[in-house]
């Protein structure tokens, strides 16, 4: 899909071809296997919090203070990919 | 080397057969004729470049951005006297399982400095330039990464560029 069409379906609230988009980025073209990726994702991340570990707030709360939106989204695909990859169920062909 | 690569299934068959359906946009046509330019010298003279989109880099630089939906429009300069060693691949758009026991395969550097060296070629110019192939925004992609990676070629003094899609 290119930007351009990406950017209409914006426009035209076409919410089903954006999120659409996002699990055929996560999954290499496969729309199921992009769905499976983002719970794959969430799972590991609630996972990381069951037994409430310390987590540093402050840096989050800096982090989300002080960033641009932009920076966060692009964090926010980072750290889908982070937890994708601590799953160690890795279904992409290459490498970060 | 035992393996017997033709055996490897291929990870993921029919992926491209729905490109245009599933990536709706992404696939473009130019009306635009650009004629190839003509080679002013013999090639074992000119001085050979090499752009490829397999995301090899060299280690230790900024890894390309292949988490970003909408692409990465950076190029990397890979220095041509690199040694296999140097260098790194960062992409997941494309089985690299080859590629990372011989890169030579995806990016074949080792084979270019030995065809300079025995004169086939003139030389080579002293960057490559790599890039990553995902990217969503043709546009973008043709006004600065293409444009980027041009002058930089021109740059370098190449007399010849070849180019190879990952």
């Amino acid at each position: 899909m290119s930007l351009h069409y990406l950017k209409e379906a914006v426009a035209n609230n076409e919410t089903d071809k954006l999120i659409r988009y996002v699990r055929l980025h996560l999954g290499d073209g496969n729309e199921t296997a992009g769905r499976n990726e983002i719970d794959k994702a969430w799972i590991e991340a609630l996972k990381a919090l069951l037994d409430v570990p310390t987590t540093d707030r402050a840096f989050v709360f800096k982090t989300l203070s002080e960033q641009d939106t932009a920076t966060l989204a692009h964090l926010f695909f980072h750290l889908h990919f982070y937890f994708v990859q601590r799953s160690g169920k890795w279904i992409h062909d290459g490498q970060l | 080397m035992t393996d017997n690569y033709n055996d490897m299934p291929q990870l993921r068959p029919g992926l491209w057969d729905t490109i245009n359906e599933r990536y709706p946009g992404v696939m473009i046509t130019k009306d635009d004729f650009i004629p190839l330019a003509q080679l002013k010298k013999p090639l074992s003279e000119a001085r050979l470049t090499f752009v490829s989109s397999a995301g090899v880099q060299p280690k230790r630089t900024m890894p390309f951005d292949v988490v970003h939906p909408v692409g990465d429009y950076s190029f990397r300069r890979v220095f041509s006297g690199s040694k296999v060693n140097d260098l790194e691949i960062h992409q997941i758009k494309y089985p690299t399982n080859g590629a990372s026991r011989d890169l030579n395969v995806i990016f074949p550097i080792e084979r270019l400095q030995e065809l300079a060296a025995e004169g086939v070629i003139g030389g080579l110019t002293p960057n490559f330039f790599s890039f990553i192939g995902y990217q969503m925004d043709p546009p973008t992609f043709e006004s600065t990464l293409a444009e980027d990676i041009a002058s930089a070629v021109v740059g370098d003094g190449a007399d010849a560029a070849l180019l190879c899609p990952a």
